[in-house]
């Protein structure tokens, strides 16, 4: 699978979150001489999980510090924030949506490409991230299905924990399967599957 | 002979939610303006140029626009809320002018171009805090309006609670220019907390302070409150009794006892009547326009660049006693005090710093360690509980 580049911007969508006029006007220029759509919205309404979404742009300031949208903006695209106050009150709010870029008000031509492009390159690097712990957690939650394969090896045939294991490694490669799906058939065999005689 | 003028905007709210604010400090530009024209001092003078942007945000850039292309401005007094300087800062940045801001803010700014006149957090919240922790509790609870000074104050007054060891009992806030404020002061009322802090600002807070005071009355009580924004004519707006006794830190009351406010009252009351009241707001916006000329008198030249450097370790002994512009941060060298709201609309002040203090406009150099220290070197927290509290354990 090849990653989607974060340098090409067009075509994508993004959602304008703000009440400013002259900021709307920018953003909204701006994006479009980039190639990209734009879905405006005031910060006050609520916010649907709309899956074509490809970039939230915030207007960090005009959002209600205790507010409702917080957890629908979790969900969605990576945010771009736009900031001017930069007091820690409000930077902590902005912490919890975990921005994947920023901008500093007022908005202009320059910055907005960069910003974009950092947040794509970050939304990417998440779910290919969240895909690896995904994985990982997968293997550590199979950890007492590989040690109970172990034990009945160790039982049935007199090994050394060790050996065991090493047992189980070479017949899973031989088997072109995983460590934890062989020790998972280990355990529902009582034993050691028979399939050495079809690839000896 | 008529002296050279040069041209000075002044952007104030005289209409929209807090136009009674916005309508003082202009009186007191104004006032400035005059005693600028008519001083012998001054081989100068302003021409006042006037604009209301009737507190909608966006009306304060499309009025330093105006103020800045037409009547051709380097100076700019005005702005009171911090969503208001935010929309001018990019524009005076832009065309290198000055903002010379009056109020009190929040904090975590630095602009070249705007030359902040109001206090900074560690002028007003950290002493009024710290007396907090020594004389009457450290756990407090906390009503405020539901923006960016409230956020802000109640994050700063949190770190300092949480590190001395005491609580933060609760956090209520309104939406601005809210007044049913009935379920927080029962909730006070029930609860008995030891101390009140209010970041309430306008009516909400009147409104709280009133029924507050009706409350406890009924109930018997007293509870401190604590304030850094309340203000002489706003003790007014309260009433005589419910006005009384708030703990309030600020630069400026009207009750300072030197040469230079005495008669700086005197001359407010002669221009605008003698049951009127100066706020801090207005005489800061007296003090910026007083330290604009100054500058432009030792610059020699009205050349945004040249003023900024002449402002800059400018001793001017304002109403308030010395203040002079820090050149590193653009904030003010000011001198913290703390007062009890007393009746007649004014302050006691029981408490001020020896001398002006270095701004800190990021906190910088809060050291925490030091309050946990005060208290744990202070007697056992619970017995500074006043006595009308047990402690329910």
């Amino acid at each position: 699978m090849t990653r989607p580049s974060p340098f090409s911007v067009r075509g994508r969508h993004a959602l304008v979150i703000t009440r400013d006029e002259r900021e709307i006007a920018n953003v909204r220029r701006q994006l479009n001489r980039l190639g990209m759509s734009v879905t405006e919205t005031d910060p006050e309404q609520p916010i649907t999980p709309q899956i074509s979404v490809d970039v939230i742009v915030l207007d960090a300031d005009t959002m209600p510090i205790k507010c409702d949208t917080a957890p629908a903006l979790k969900a969605n695209a990576p945010v771009i924030a736009l900031i001017g106050t930069e007091t820690p009150s409000r930077l902590k709010w902005l912490l919890d949506l975990q921005p994947a870029s920023f901008l500093i008000k007022p908005v202009r031509s320059a910055g907005l490409y960069t910003a974009l492009v950092v947040a794509f390159d970050c939304a990417q690097r998440r779910i290919e991230e969240a895909a690896h712990v995904e994985k990982l957690e997968e293997r550590i939650r199979s950890r007492r299905i590989v040690f109970g394969a172990v034990l009945q090896l160790m039982r049935n045939h007199a090994l050394s924990e060790d050996d065991a294991f090493t047992l189980i490694r070479q017949t899973a490669m031989r088997h072109r399967t995983t460590i934890e799906q062989l020790s998972a058939d280990i355990i529902a065999l009582g034993g050691m599957p028979n399939r050495g005689s079809r690839t000896a | 002979m008529a002296k050279p003028s040069i041209p000075l905007g002044l952007v104030f709210s005289r209409s929209g939610p807090y136009a009674m604010m916005g309508r003082e400090m202009e009186k007191s530009a104004l006032m400035a303006v005059d005693e600028v024209n008519q001083s012998n001092e001054f081989d100068f003078g302003f021409t006042p140029h006037l604009r209301d942007p009737a507190g909608i945000v966006p009306a304060y850039h499309a009025a330093c626009d105006d103020l800045i292309r037409q009547e051709q401005v380097e100076h700019i007094v005005g702005c009171y809320t911090s969503a208001s300087r935010k929309q001018v800062i990019p524009i005076v940045e832009r065309t290198d002018r000055l903002l010379w801001h009056p109020a009190r803010y929040e904090g975590f700014e630095s602009s070249d171009n705007v030359i902040y006149v109001g206090a900074a957090p560690n002028h007003t919240v950290v002493p009024l805090v710290r007396h907090m922790l020594e004389h009457i509790s450290s756990d407090v609870f906390c009503a405020g309006s539901n923006y960016i000074w409230t956020w802000e104050t109640n994050r700063v007054l949190r770190e300092i609670v949480t590190s001395a060891g005491g609580r933060i009992l609760a956090e209520r806030l309104l939406e601005l220019g809210e007044t049913a404020v009935d379920h927080i002061v029962t909730e006070i009322i029930d609860r008995k907390p030891p101390a009140v802090f209010n970041t309430l600002v306008g009516e909400s807070s009147y409104a709280f302070m009133r029924a507050l005071h009706d409350a406890s009355k009924r109930a018997g009580l007293t509870i401190p409150t604590l304030s850094c924004s309340l203000c002489e004519p706003e003790l007014k707006m309260i009433g005589a009794e419910a006005a009384v006794g708030c703990i309030t830190s600020s630069a400026y009351f009207e009750s300072i006892e030197i040469a230079e406010n005495r008669a700086f009252v005197a001359r407010w009351k002669a221009r605008h009547g003698s049951d009127s009241h100066v706020s801090v707001d207005s005489q800061s916006t007296y003090v910026c326009v007083m330290l604009l000329a100054r500058a432009i008198r030792r610059a020699g030249s009205r050349d945004v660049a040249a003023v900024r450097r002449a402002a800059a370790n400018h001793r001017y002994g304002s109403p308030q006693g010395p203040i002079w512009v820090d050149a590193d941060n653009n904030h003010c060298f000011l001198t913290p005090r703390l007062a009890r709201s007393v009746q007649g609309s004014q302050f006691k002040i029981f408490w001020e710093a020896d001398a002006p203090e270095r701004p800190d406009p990021y906190l910088s150099s809060l050291d925490l360690a030091s309050f946990a220290a005060k208290l744990s070197h202070g007697a056992d927290p619970a017995a500074k509980r006043p006595a009308y509290l047990r402690v329910v354990k």
